[in-house]
């Protein structure tokens, strides 16, 4: 079983942290960065002042091309029809190296800065001259769910801790009546690895991701599950109090009792907040209009982009967006456009072109894109040659670990700006490789955390986020 | 830095800084004894044979003799013209932490004496403890010397040598153990601590009544022999065996067969099996017991973790799943077994313990030959298991159909009570299927044919989700307008994509069906061939359809519009589209699958009717059909005809049906059961290491072996390289749980002493190593690893002697000057209170509502729905209720992901690594989950009603239920407020509360 009496005093409110560990001054300290620290028992978080306070992290489940998107090869469009020439046997998902296949989406540059942006993400391309565009991405693995578990934790296996752990055991929350890390699926259901997308792994379990669903319950178990009699919440809350006070007399006051009795009046705020946040009926037309919640196919990613907004300004550190549902099946509900590219990157793109443009926009007109990082990532790209036979052109694409790209917005980054290069036909990375190691560490650093000091014991090591690896790509800070 | 200054000061400038030099002889000993440890524990860190920092090797003379990159450091016998004694001279190496004055000395001496090496011209970077790891020399590796037990003062409060032990500790810090506990907080302590469940309220009034050592010994006997405690301690044990019952990774699969490992082990524990033996069969028990079932069973320990089956289609992706996989599997041995983490030399040699790469490979080639699988197993406790089961649905079904038949009838009474219906006469359809004896068409020529596993049951197609559906005769006339129409009941809402009923061709590449879900999750629609006629009806998600059956139709206009109805009403919004007409003599209707040809294409569920009919229905049609109830009785007018009780009887018995069919089911026939368990695959060949682990980059290869830091034991098997399996294994076996193994026994004494004292000896259970914590009582340690071996490797005499200890015996009441000196209670001045761990929660509540089954083994009862979508596998909580649902945690179905909202936020752990030690969080979440949750609920109102329909005065239930959950009565106040909540607000209310509360979730 497990030992109570090694809560610390020192520890606090902040939930989000370490769960609750209460004193009767814990509330006055809950902001208080040093305090944190010592409730962590190591280096304070921030580490340093940080660039940005919160993130949203859009991820697209099943592989977006970036030669189709962000990375434009005007050399691919040259080598289209030939073959890729060389006699390497690539690691990607089915094997099969057809010829060379010129994009099917048109680029042209964008904005102020000139960025060349295809015409897959009109309305996002809109907004490139807020976005550092990373070309130089690269990963371990070819396959999807270790590719997914790998872009969100830094290990391709279940049981690791998600960045949005990370960050919530790093920081915590800016508000206790909220989850410092929330999840917001895909209505297509959830990606590959489901829940384990966003574990806590060993960090301790509430800085697991919470998934907040539509509904009348948007947390499980938020209201009773079976109606109980009309006030006896209330009351069942002040006699439960009375009766642990009694029981503290007896007993001696221990941190764990007074902790306990706190969670309750936490969790009395949650069943206040998490509804209010949830309730995207009072927000005005032309910000409904804004995410494209009117129209059906961007209803979805809409409403929850515009959640997204509402959680961070309550408070939440940090929100995860899934585009894209499970891989398999036909049609395809994700991003994974082994049979062809332009029909499935287009339906996939009209489904979050609008919401995504739209909360750049808001976060903008609000002044929150000064201190909220917007991340846009995918698990890995796509090959520049067709899946097909070795003397075909066909429509789809495999899976390319070797080079893509994702791009990040506000929050202390560079705007309009892009990073590294893949190859002439946007096969692999040859300039400035941003391997999700580093991303993660250029991420922890854009929030005022040295990634090699975020750090958690478990069987025999220290664990971090970025394992032994992880160097700051510094050049897109502003 | 250092090796800047390194270059910046010159070689010439020389201090001669130390004593005299003359009249030392070095002998080789001495180098041994004095030099070797000095240059190991400060120098090989960064100037070894594969580091070589500044190009500069000091772990043999051949690179001392040559220099580093600024050439020689020591000229033999010219101490003051070294650069070696020069840089340490002056503090800037070794760089973090410069030598002592001695330590100086040693080197000066032996330069000066002619800077001879020893026995052997090289060094061993692990000979030696440094400040940055650890060396053969570190604590765990050495062996198990029994102490004697230390002279305390207080000599009365010793009753075993444990107490003396930490009496010893506490008196160094002049600390006093504190007072024994009360009668009702040791007793309760200790049924929670040896069976994870409460004591009755008898039980403790017993206990109470006489409070003496020998009835308190008396308990510890009946409670280790209770099969409660192997459900206990079985539990903590699948937590390090990482126990889960689906792959993980991309697809995630439900694995059926992995459950006969966890009984194996709470049964291997009831029986207080040897640990050795206990260990052994884990981990070679199928080679050491050949035909005996319990072999392979225990060594499901081997792959009860993940199993990456979609691996990809390269080389490398192949190979490096099979690595990931190995390493998986010799982590969790290392761990487990001897607390070395030896997976961290898969890629370099150990960075803190001293593991070599290739011994890590060794390990590996020990393991080489475990597969993921399942084998056929004889087992006559199978025959037993399943005779039971059919028993236990046989009985189940009759009370059901009686349930069921008496409110048919009283429905049917009813309405015929009620006179001649003044519903409009219903249209007639092409074709009709009741169901009820047949697939027949009963109204003409279209007669179904049962396909896959479909079959009829209770008036009622039913068909399961996977392979099963009915199709018909062709079609005798075209359709171009048409209406289908069915009562269909869901199995569950999580579906995706089954058809209810269909008209297709022949060939199933045209059709038009009722669909669930297939496009938007938890709605009806139009499926149709590459869903071109198929639209969203926006219409609101169902969410009855697994309770009761509902009508669904959808017409399809002559014009191409097509319309929804759900039970006789319009449903969502029409639409127009096309319109495909169904020739006759090559189209059919189809039930229960979308089309023929598709994926995800099954329903599952019930369809208890349906109709045909060659035309677009008008909403007045639809609804007269929807009211027409010959003598089907809808759900919820036999919902009207059953009283409560019997509504939520029938609800438990349907539940339970459903569990129990789908364990029947995996049973299977015949007398072989299948398990789930290591899957050898001939010879595994021989094993090189991998450069950098680099599953393409071949070195040498290695024979099987193990850790040559245990120095007692034999590293090489003494096997060749391309040994069997089975020989492989049984040497790791012996290996590990040879009598010489010192982490053997320290590893598990202390684990066992983490779990009654909540925090082990090492507090890091899993790693001994150099990351590991130190023991907090070393000799203690050492002492329990001596006497654990003395009595023959028996876990139970191991708890006695811990429980039985007045160390454990002490208050949990806090004291300030205990506080003040050690807040963290790591000398045991007092017993740390618990927080109930998220089973032995879950567990009180079934055990204080009077709900517990205690049913034992078997399959694990499933409390989630398991959706397989799209290659994955979700797994979501449902609340099924019936007692099968009501056994212990242990037995609950564990997938991967597979959410519980109580045990998840009480920290039980997801199944996906080895578990030594749970967080201890609280949080509002976990308030929430004990407040709101389905399941907790229900037990609170389980739990007033047999309070309530026992007493009927209030005073009485009130201190009933105190009794129940806390085993004393309320005192007066709380006896005053209970009383007033119970009054206004139900019992149930204050059940609710008292799971919620302190006394409740915590214990002293």
């Amino acid at each position: 079983m497990h030992d109570m009496g090694t809560l610390n005093r020192r520890e606090f409110f902040n939930w989000g942290i370490r769960g609750i560990g209460a004193t009767a001054f814990a509330n006055l300290l809950a902001h208080d960065t040093s305090a944190r620290a010592a409730a962590l028992g190591q280096a304070a978080f921030p580490n340093f002042a940080p660039r940005t306070k919160r993130a949203i992290h859009i991820s697209l489940v099943g592989g977006l091309s970036h030669i189709d998107s962000y990375d434009y090869k005007p050399g691919l469009d040259k080598a289209h029809g030939k073959p890729l020439g060389s006699s390497e046997k690539p690691d990607i998902f089915f094997g099969q190296v057809g010829l060379l296949r010129r994009s099917d989406f048109q680029f042209k540059p964008r904005g102020q800065s000139g960025l060349w942006l295809s015409d897959m993400f009109p309305h996002i391309a809109e907004m490139a001259d807020e976005m550092t565009v990373i070309r130089s991405m690269t990963t371990d693995s070819a396959n999807h769910t270790p590719a997914l578990f790998f872009a969100n934790s830094g290990f391709e296996f279940n049981g690791f801790p998600s960045v949005g752990s990370w960050v919530s055991y790093g920081l915590g929350c800016e508000t206790e009546s909220l989850p410092a890390f929330v999840v917001l699926s895909d209505r297509r259901g959830g990606p590959n690895g489901g829940a384990s997308n966003w574990t806590s792994g060993f960090l301790p379990s509430q800085h697991q991701g919470v998934e907040l669903r539509s509904g009348k319950t948007p947390v499980r178990d938020l209201f009773p599950a079976i109606e109980q009699p009309h006030g006896s919440d209330a009351a069942a809350r002040d006699f439960l109090q009375k009766l642990n006070a009694s029981h503290a007399d007896r007993t001696g006051a221990d941190a764990i009792l007074s902790a306990r009795m706190r969670s309750y009046e936490l969790a009395a705020r949650m069943q206040l907040s998490v509804p209010e946040v949830s309730d995207i009926n009072g927000e005005p037309e032309h910000i409904r209009g804004m995410y494209g919640l009117s129209e059906g196919r961007t209803e979805d990613a809409g409403r929850r982009c515009l959640l997204a907004r509402r959680l961070l300004e309550r408070g939440v550190r940090f929100v995860q967006i899934y585009s894209g549902g499970p891989i398999g099946g036909s049609p395809r509900a994700s991003w994974d456009a082994h049979e062809n590219v332009k029909d499935n990157h287009s339906t996939e793109a009209s489904r979050i072109d609008k919401p995504i443009a739209g909360l750049l926009r808001d976060l903008k007109q609000r002044g929150m894109l000064d201190d909220t990082l917007v991340l846009f990532t995918t698990e890995f790209g796509r090959t520049p040659f067709a899946q097909s036979k070795a003397n075909q052109v066909g429509p789809g694409r495999d899976h390319n670990k070797y080079g893509f790209s994702c791009w990040l917005a506000g929050g202390g980054v560079k705007a309009g700006f892009s990073l590294g290069q893949t190859d002439e036909i946007g096969w692999k990375t040859v300039d400035n490789p941003v391997h999700w190691h580093d991303f993660h560490a250029t991420v922890l650093h854009l929030m005022g955390v040295d990634h090699k000091k975020l750090t958690f014991y478990h069987n025999g090591i220290k664990r971090r986020l970025t394992n032994v690896h992880g160097h700051i790509a510094r050049g897109i800070f502003a | 830095m250092h090796l800047r200054g390194f270059l910046t000061i010159l070689c010439g400038l020389i201090l001669s800084l130390l004593g005299s030099t003359g009249g030392h002889s070095f002998a080789a000993q001495d180098f041994n004894r004095d030099v070797a440890p000095l240059l190991v524990r400060h120098c090989l860190e960064c100037h070894n044979s594969s580091d070589l920092k500044g190009e500069l090797d000091l772990s043999q003379k051949a690179g001392v003799v040559k220099g580093g990159k600024h050439g020689a450091v020591l000229v033999a016998g010219k101490p003051s013209e070294s650069l070696l004694l020069e840089k340490v001279s002056a503090d800037d190496m070794p760089p973090d932490q410069p030598l002592g004055q001695a330590e100086k000395k040693v080197l000066h001496d032996w330069i000066a004496a002619g800077a001879k090496w020893g026995i052997s011209d090289k060094l061993d970077p692990f000979q030696f403890t440094t400040f940055k790891r650890g060396g053969y020399d570190w604590w765990s590796l050495q062996p198990v010397i029994r102490p004697a037990q230390p002279a305390v003062s207080q000599s009365s409060w010793v009753v075993n040598p444990i107490d003396a032990f930490i009496l010893a500790g506490l008196e160094v810090k002049q600390l006093k153990p504190s007072a024994p506990a009360d009668s009702r907080a040791l007793i309760r302590r200790l049924y929670f601590d040896l069976t994870g469940l409460p004591p009755t309220v008898e039980q403790v009034a017993a206990f109470e009544a006489n409070p003496t050592d020998a009835a308190y010994r008396r308990v510890v006997d009946d409670l280790l022999s209770s099969p409660h405690y192997g459900e206990r301690w079985g539990r903590h044990w699948l937590d390090l065996a990482r126990f889960g019952e689906s792959d993980g990774f991309e697809r995630n699969n439900v694995r059926n067969n992995l459950w006969p490992y966890r009984d194996w082990v709470i049964r291997a524990l009831n029986d207080d099996m040897a640990y050795d033996k206990f260990v052994r069969m884990q981990i070679a028990g199928d080679v050491l017991r050949p035909g005996d079932p319990a072999g392979q069973k225990a060594v499901g320990f081997l792959v009860a973790g993940l199993h990456n089956t979609v691996v990809g289609g390269s080389e490398f992706m192949k190979k490096t799943a099979r690595q990931d996989e190995l390493e998986e599997i010799i982590g969790t041995v290392g761990q487990t077994f001897v607390g070395l983490t030896v997976n961290c030399a898969r890629c370099h040699n150990h960075k803190f313990d001293p593991i070599w790469q290739r011994e890590y490979y060794r390990m590996t080639s020990a393991i080489a030959g475990v597969f993921h699988g399942e084998r056929n197993v004889s087992d006559p406790e199978l025959a037993r298991q399943r005779e039971a089961l059919r028993t236990q649905i046989a009985s189940l079904n009759e009370e059901l159909a009686g349930i069921e038949n008496r409110g048919r009838k009283a429905a049917l009474a009813k309405r015929k009570q009620g006179g001649p219906s003044e519903k409009p006469e219903p249209p007639k359809p092409l074709a009709r299927w009741e169901f009820d004896t047949g697939l027949e068409d009963s109204l003409g020529l279209l007669h179904g044919m049962a396909k896959g596993d479909a079959r009829l049951e209770g008036g009622a197609l039913v068909v399961d989700g996977s392979d099963a559906w009915v199709e018909t005769t062709s079609l005798k006339s075209p359709l171009r307008a048409k209406t289908l129409e069915a009562w269909v009941q869901l199995g569950n809402l999580n579906q995706k994509g089954g058809g209810v009923i269909g008209v297709q061709s022949n060939d199933g590449k045209f059709f038009d069906s009722i669909v669930f879900a297939e496009r938007e999750s938890r709605r009806w629609m139009p499926g149709s061939n590459g869903l071109v006629r198929t639209k969203s009806f926006d219409s609101p998600e169902e969410n009855e359809a697994h309770q009761q059956p509902v009508h669904i139709a959808i017409v399809y206009h002559e014009d191409g519009t097509i319309t929804g109805y759900r039970n006789g009403v319009p449903h969502g919004k029409p639409y127009k589209t096309g319109r495909h007409d169904f020739p006759a003599n090559s189209s059919q209707v189809i039930f229960g699958m979308r089309h023929r040809g598709g994926g995800n294409n099954f329903l599952n569920g019930k369809i208890h009717r349906a109709q045909l009919y060659d035309r677009a229905l008008g909403p007045d049609a639809i609804a007269a059909s929807a009211g027409v109830e010959s003598t089907f009785v809808s759900e919820p007018a036999l919902a009207a005809v059953l009283g409560a009780e019997e509504q939520a009887r029938r609800r438990a018995l349907k539940d339970q049906l459903t569990g129990l069919t789908a364990r029947e089911r995996e049973l299977g026939n015949g007398s072989q059961m299948k398990v789930y368990t290591v899957a050898a695959r001939g010879n595994p060949g021989t094993v090189r290491l991998l450069k950098r682990g680099n599953a393409m980059d071949e070195g040498e290869a290695v024979r099987p072996g193990a850790v040559a830091a245990l120095r007692m034991l034999k590293n090489d098997f003494g096997i060749k390289q391309d040994a069997s399996d089975n020989d492989r294994r049984r040497e790791l076996a012996h290996w590990l749980t040879h009598p010489d193994n010192p982490l053997f026994s320290r590893v598990i004494v202390n684990r066992l002493w983490h779990h009654h004292f909540g925090t082990g000896i090492v507090e890091t259970p899993n790693d001994f190593g150099f990351n590991g914590g130190h023991p907090s009582h070393p000799k203690l340690l050492d002492w329990l690893a001596s006497e654990f071996a003395a009595n023959g490797l028996r876990l139970k005499a191991m708890h006695r002697l811990m429980v039985t200890s007045n160390t454990y015996r002490q208050s949990a009441v806090p004291r300030e000057e205990g506080l003040a000196v050690d807040a963290g209670n790591r000398l045991l001045w007092r017993k740390s209170p618990v927080r109930l761990d998220a089973e032995s929660l879950r567990d009180a509540v079934l055990a204080v509502s009077g709900r517990l089954n205690p049913k034992m083994g078997g399959p694990g009862f499933r409390d989630v729905s398991i959706t397989p979508n799209n290659g994955t596998t979700y797994y979501e909580p449902i609340y099924p209720q019936g007692d099968e649902f009501n056994r212990r945690t242990v037995y609950r179905f564990s997938p991967r992901g597979g959410r519980s909202a109580i045990l998840d936020t009480f920290d039980c752990p997801d199944p996906s690594t080895t578990a030594p030690r749970r967080a201890v969080t609280t949080t509002p979440l976990q308030a929430l989950a004990l407040l709101n949750n389905n399941f907790i609920l229900n037990k609170a109102e389980a739990m007033a009603k047999r309070v309530e329909s026992a007493e009927s005065n209030l005073d009485v239930q009130v201190k009933q239920v105190f009794l129940d959950a806390f085993q004393r009565e309320p005192d007066a106040g709380e006896l005053r407020l209970a009383k007033h909540l119970a009054r206004e607000y139900g019992l149930v209310t204050l059940c609710r509360s008292l799971f919620n509360s302190n006394e409740f979730v915590i214990l002293n």
